[in-house]
């Protein structure tokens, strides 16, 4: 096996060593040709608007929770960080803030951030029981990989394209081990939004062993008790520094970016001259420092000297998206989703091809769903692809607006479908005579009978249908590489029998189906109950399983002339008649309690138990090459041979044994029945016919 | 673009597994696994929830699954998954949890017997369903499952049995979490007691019988038994059978509650140690099946070791086995992970593929499949790893898989290790106590460059030693796949 021992900081800047604060969207979409827009983007995102206004229709970006720094952040990273954020952590949107040599203003500052009472303290949390190995595989599979670089040690499968093939950098993760301590990380990764309340780190939801097991892995922490875990030092408040902070820390106006209670923040600053301020290479003393590419200066000169008006809908769309660096998973109008080497670290589910690995398109999004629907996704509840391994984040507050943004950019004037017919929308769902949708696609809680596509019960829910009808006639234009065939071609049905082959009609009446929210369409099979019951058609069945009356060792033989019997495997000896239908066996099957069934038709006979003296040994049976069981038995040593057949709708029943044995056998009949002993029963072959009313 | 494709329909299965063994699927569910649904439902096709697997003479793979089917698998090896056809043999079985070829028959143990299953009349499907050997008490709790059977070196059938749990639980009665053979007549030999969910059994390539237990009261974390006529391993829940005619062992004590394992020992001499533990979520949670590595080299260097099976990881460790004053003990190593499903069987067929059996059902797996059959094959390739651990006076050796890096495996600084043991109670589980790092106080790599003898001081009788050996790379560079591995020190050698 191939070494694969790149560090993390090597890895995260694939391409060129660069200083410059990373908006990934403007190094994937704008470096090349900056202007104006990209300009904005970068005025929003490198907090440029924090303190000079403007801007307030992006999603804010804000910097993270700096009250009680120190007891989520080891204070000697924060000491190397505030001397110099990008060397500290490369690509870092923070400026330079301090002059060299400004250790004791550093220190002033970070007792003050200390001495600050966060709104809601994080509690450290981490396990007993910690596996970094897995959280190795929960960082390099849930998504983590999308934005960040894989881990120096991972060892991609051959074929996989190694973090040199990304065509961007990555967000560069500081090193953790001197910032973190396991329980600060932890709690961290449960939810980044609480102290990154910007949702540029979001939040994904896991299982919270994943987290302690995803910061175990960060931290190369290869111990299972996480309590033993080294803390952060504590540090010792100095109420003059805390004072002396405070003075630094408005007057470096770090409350229009942070979030810090009791700080004052200074009015919007006009901006000048801007080549001589924040953009300069070498700007003056306590002018923030950004460490700006060209591309970047460019960008930014270019959209101060515009209009700076608010941005048309689609752009504040496009900008959007990008801010949030939502284009890192999604395609919208052609820019976005995954590079072609991150891409091979979206797993799922093959069988859907590559709908089934990654993430759908946001192409005309706003237009596609309903808004209340799309609220529902950016908080995390509404989620139809359990298929994608790589999970959706939830970004807070950030998101708040998206769905007004991308409804207002993406509006387009509708023609409405025609009223719907629910009942015909069922037919065309289903598989008999239909158009076969849940032969891929699963309906609520029902599996789809091939491929498991996502759920489209909800679709009326989901999305809008001028979009849907849009989408139907050409499911390939909206998703490249989808699965899903056109049933309207060039919109022309190609179910001609429903609806007239009417194609609005056809596809109001889908909607109108899923709106009903009852039902389900046709071809399912029977629902759980009844659906495993077994029915002997040709040839007789036998089902082991327990049964109230009969015991654990029960043995039940079907017969297609619907009379059944059930043997007792312990005691060796019939125990119960019944007709009609003969077993579900869904439970014993199926349900890990395993309980006590019951027969499915009506008894009709019952042996009470035997009293027989003699002991006896069930052997098993064996099947005719009609399908029926002979039971094999001893009693006292002699071997007994014991058949149950229906002969015209009565049972007749078979016992063999040689007659040279000592011990006869001891039957017993059951109550209720008629018997009759049959012409040619001999000793040694006794022949009895039951029958019943 | 064929080839492109190629590479990302296989990452899925690859992308946790390492490239040294691939991994194929035969048949894997369309359902996930809800594992607790009492709606749950299996996909369409065959519910191939694998509980048993063996192999026929002619190279067909016969599969045992939970609903009581089996199914005989032709073409296992076959390139295209559409070229692996499956035929049922038999049907109406009692949950079976274990299968076992035997001359012209099949032998499945179901809940309530082992069965000897025949085609007499050569239509390819059985038509005799005999009772083989029963006599273990069924209570009609759900969790009284049976398993095997497994022939040990001497011809020994052995088969294992849970504890009931649940309603109808009655452990007082026969042979509940005791191992036991198969006797004449048609009955059975009880052999050893105290185990809890003894999922999988397997002879080691000497021939000697071990089964995998998991962790839940009295049991701390999986372990792994040598079983042999007359021990207790952990469990006293089923107990009470020590007092039927036929038992092997009488307890000269009661076992105590809430003691270190070690004390627990002491106290109770019939009790013995496993040879091996798989430390709670460091190597999976709870193992099910154990197979030993014996294919001629076909899969990798490690013949004559053992894979253990593991259900909620979907995971494959390996365990170093060696015996130190005759009695088994050693190393168990991270190897093989992203299964589909909560792995329950595994089989080697004769061309040296594992063939991997799983079913989550029931309980939860990382595995998003609900059950399954892959195939997993060596590739040729290995990855730097530590083949070997073994026990030593005054530390341990370790063997590579190729030669390290003389500077860093030769610095102490470059290996980490604790040990630490568990507490024996009637609780789920227990948690590592008395943990103690370990003082290295050489590292000296052997001249051909692929073992180091590790002196460590402090090395405590009983106690799990575990080492994390990060700071080595091997001679050309790589870093270890899996740099931590859990030595069972049972016993320290004295030479």
């Amino acid at each position: 096996m191939k070494g694969f021992l790149v560090p993390f900081a090597v890895l995260s800047c694939a391409g060129s060593l660069a200083a410059e604060p990373l908006v990934v969207a403007f190094e994937r979409f704008h470096q090349s040709k900056p202007g104006a827009e990209s300009g904005r983007l970068l005025f929003n995102e490198l907090g440029c608007a924090n303190c000079h206004g403007g801007s307030a229709e992006m999603p804010a970006r804000t910097g993270p929770e700096l009250a009680a720094i120190t007891q989520r952040v080891n204070v000697e990273w924060v000491r190397d960080y505030l001397a110099s954020p990008s060397k500290v952590k490369e690509g870092t949107a923070m400026p330079h803030f301090f002059a060299e040599n400004g250790e004791d203003d550093v220190e002033a500052v970070i007792h003050y951030l200390a001495s600050l009472k966060p709104k809601s303290a994080s509690k450290p949390k981490t396990s007993k029981y910690l596996n970094a190995e897995r959280g190795s595989d929960v960082y390099h599979t849930m998504g983590c990989v999308t934005c960040h670089a894989p881990g120096k040690d991972f060892q991609p499968p051959a074929g996989t394209p190694e973090a040199k093939d990304f065509t961007h950098r990555s967000v560069a993760l500081p090193e953790m081990q001197k910032k973190y301590s396991l329980a600060t990380l932890t709690s961290f990764l449960m939810d980044p939004l609480k102290v990154r309340p910007d949702g540029r780190m979001p939040h994904i939801d896991m299982h919270d062993s994943d987290y302690a097991d995803l910061a175990a892995y960060l931290l190369d922490y290869q111990h299972s008790d996480g309590t033993n875990a080294a803390t952060l030092p504590a540090l010792k408040l100095d109420k003059e520094l805390v004072t002396k902070g405070k003075t630094l820390v408005e007057a470096m106006n770090c409350a229009s970016c942070h979030d810090l209670p009791g700080t004052k923040k200074a009015a919007p600053l006009t901006i000048q001259n801007a080549a001589a301020g924040c953009m300069s290479s070498v700007p003056k003393p306590g002018t923030p420092r950004y460490e700006l590419s060209d591309s970047q200066r460019t960008a930014l000169t270019s959209f101060l000297s515009s209009s700076k008006q608010a941005p048309a809908p689609k752009l504040l769309a496009e900008l959007s998206l990008q801010a949030l660096n939502c284009t890192a998973c999604h395609d919208r109008d052609g820019i976005g989703g995954a590079d072609a080497a991150r891409k091979a670290y979206f797993t799922g589910d093959h069988n859907l091809g590559d709908t089934g690995l990654h993430p759908p398109p946001l192409t005309d999004a706003g237009r596609k769903f309903k808004p209340e629907w799309l609220k529902g996704v950016l908080e995390g509840k509404n989620r139809v692809r359990p298929y994608l391994q790589t999970k959706m984040p939830r970004f807070g507050k950030a998101t708040d607006a998206l769905p007004a943004i991308l409804a207002t950019a993406d509006a387009k004037e509708e023609k409405p479908l025609p009223d719907g017919d629910a009942e015909a929308g069922r037919k065309l769902l289903g598989v008999l005579g239909g158009n076969s949708c849940i032969t891929c696609h699963k309906w609520a809680e029902r599996p789809s009978l091939g491929i498991q596509a996502l759920d489209i019960s909800n679709l009326d829910k989901r999305l809008q249908p001028g979009w849907l009808r849009d989408y139907l006639i050409n499911p390939a234009s909206h998703r490249l590489g989808t699965l899903m065939p056109s049933f309207w071609p060039n919109g022309v049905a190609a179910n001609q029998a429903v609806l007239g082959g009417d194609t609005d009609k056809q596809i109001a009446a889908i909607l109108a189906f899923a709106k009903l929210s009852k039902g389900e369409p046709e071809g399912f099979p029977a629902t759980t109950k009844g659906e495993f019951e077994l029915i002997p058609s040709e040839r007789p069945i036998v089902q082991r399983t327990f049964l109230e009356g009969t015991g654990t060792h029960a043995i039940l033989v079907g017969f297609p002339a619907g009379i059944h019997l059930a043997f007792d495997g312990l005691n060796a000896r019939p125990t119960v008649i019944w007709k009609g239908k003969f077993f579900d066996a869904y439970n014993t099957w199926f349900t890990r309690a395993a309980p006590f069934e019951n027969p499915l038709g009506e008894v009709v006979a019952k042996w009470t138990a035997s009293v027989s003296a003699a002991e006896v040994k069930f052997g098993g049976y064996r099947l005719d090459d009609k399908g029926v069981p002979s039971f094999l038995w001893q009693s006292g040593g002699t071997q007994v041979v014991e058949k149950f057949e229906p002969v015209d709708g009565k049972l007749q029943r078979t016992l063999t044994w040689d007659t040279a044995a000592t011990t006869k056998p001891d039957i017993t009949h059951p109550e209720g029945v008629e018997m009759t002993e049959a012409a040619g029963s001999t000793d040694g072959s006794r022949i009895f016919v039951y029958s019943w009313k | 673009m064929k080839a492109l494709k190629l590479i990302l329909f296989l990452v899925p299965a690859l992308a946790l597994a390492g490239s040294d063994y691939q991994i194929t699927d035969l048949l894997t569910a369309s359902t996930t696994a809800n594992s607790r649904s009492t709606e749950w439902k299996p996909g369409q096709g065959i519910t191939l929830e694998v509980s048993g697997m063996d192999w026929l003479p002619d190279g067909r793979l016969a599969v045992v699954i939970r609903k009581g089917e089996v199914w005989i698998v032709s073409n296992p090896h076959a390139e295209k998954t559409a070229d692996v056809t499956f035929k049922l043999f038999a049907s109406g079985l009692h949950e079976p949890l274990g299968l076992r070829v035997d001359g012209d028959s099949l032998l499945v143990t179901q809940r309530t017997e082992v069965t000897r299953l025949r085609d007499v009349n050569g239509d390819g499907v059985a038509d005799e369903y005999l009772t083989e050997a029963s006599g273990w008490n069924v209570s009609g709790a759900y969790h009284a499952y049976a398993y095997g059977p497994k022939k040990d070196r001497e011809g020994n059938e052995w088969m294992t049995l849970n504890v009931d749990m649940g309603e109808r639980t009655d452990n007082t009665k026969g042979w509940r979490g005791w191992a036991v053979i198969k006797g004449p007549d048609g009955g059975i030999i009880p052999m050893s007691a105290g185990f809890r969910s003894p999922c999988g059994l397997g002879a080691n390539s000497e021939g000697d019988m071990f089964c995998v237990d998991q962790q839940g009261t009295w049991i701390p974390a999986t372990p792994v038994f040598h079983l042999r006529k007359g021990i207790f391993a952990l469990n006293p829940e089923g107990i009470d059978s020590q007092n039927l005619p036929g038992s092997p062992l009488k307890l000269a004590a009661p076992v105590p509650n809430k003691v270190p394992y070690p004390e627990a020992l002491k106290a109770v001499p019939q009790m013995v140690p496993p040879a091996l533990w798989l430390p709670y979520n460091k190597a999976g949670r709870s193992g099910t099946d154990i197979v030993a590595i014996d294919a001629g080299g076909k899969f990798g260097p490690f013949d004559g070791q053992i894979l253990v099976a593991e259900f909620t990881d979907a995971k494959l460790h390996r365990g170093f086995l060696e015996k130190v004053d005759g009695e088994y003990q050693g190393a168990v190593f991270p190897f093989i992970g992203g299964f589909a499903s909560g792995i329950v069987r595994l089989s080697f067929s004769k061309e040296g593929d594992l063939f991997v059996g799983m079913t989550s059902r029931g309980w939860s797996s990382l595995g998003t499949r609900a059950y399954g059959l892959q195939r997993v094959h060596w590739n040729g390739t290995i990855d730097f790893a530590i083949k070997e651990m073994r026990a030593k006076p005054d530390g341990f050796e370790l063997v590579f898989t190729e030669p390290v890096d003389a500077a860093t495996a030769g610095s102490i600084g470059s290996y980490k290790m604790n040990s630490f043991t568990y507490l024996y109670s009637s609780a789920y589980g227990s948690e590592e106590i008395d943990t103690k790092a370990l003082d290295i106080t050489a590292a000296n790599v052997s001249a051909d460059g692929l073992s180091v003898r590790l002196q460590v001081k402090g090395l405590r009788p009983v106690y799990v030693h575990e080492l994390f050996a990060e700071g080595i790379t091997s001679a050309k560079g790589a870093k270890l796949a899996h740099p931590a591995a859990w030595y069972t020190l049972n016993r320290v050698p004295k030479s």
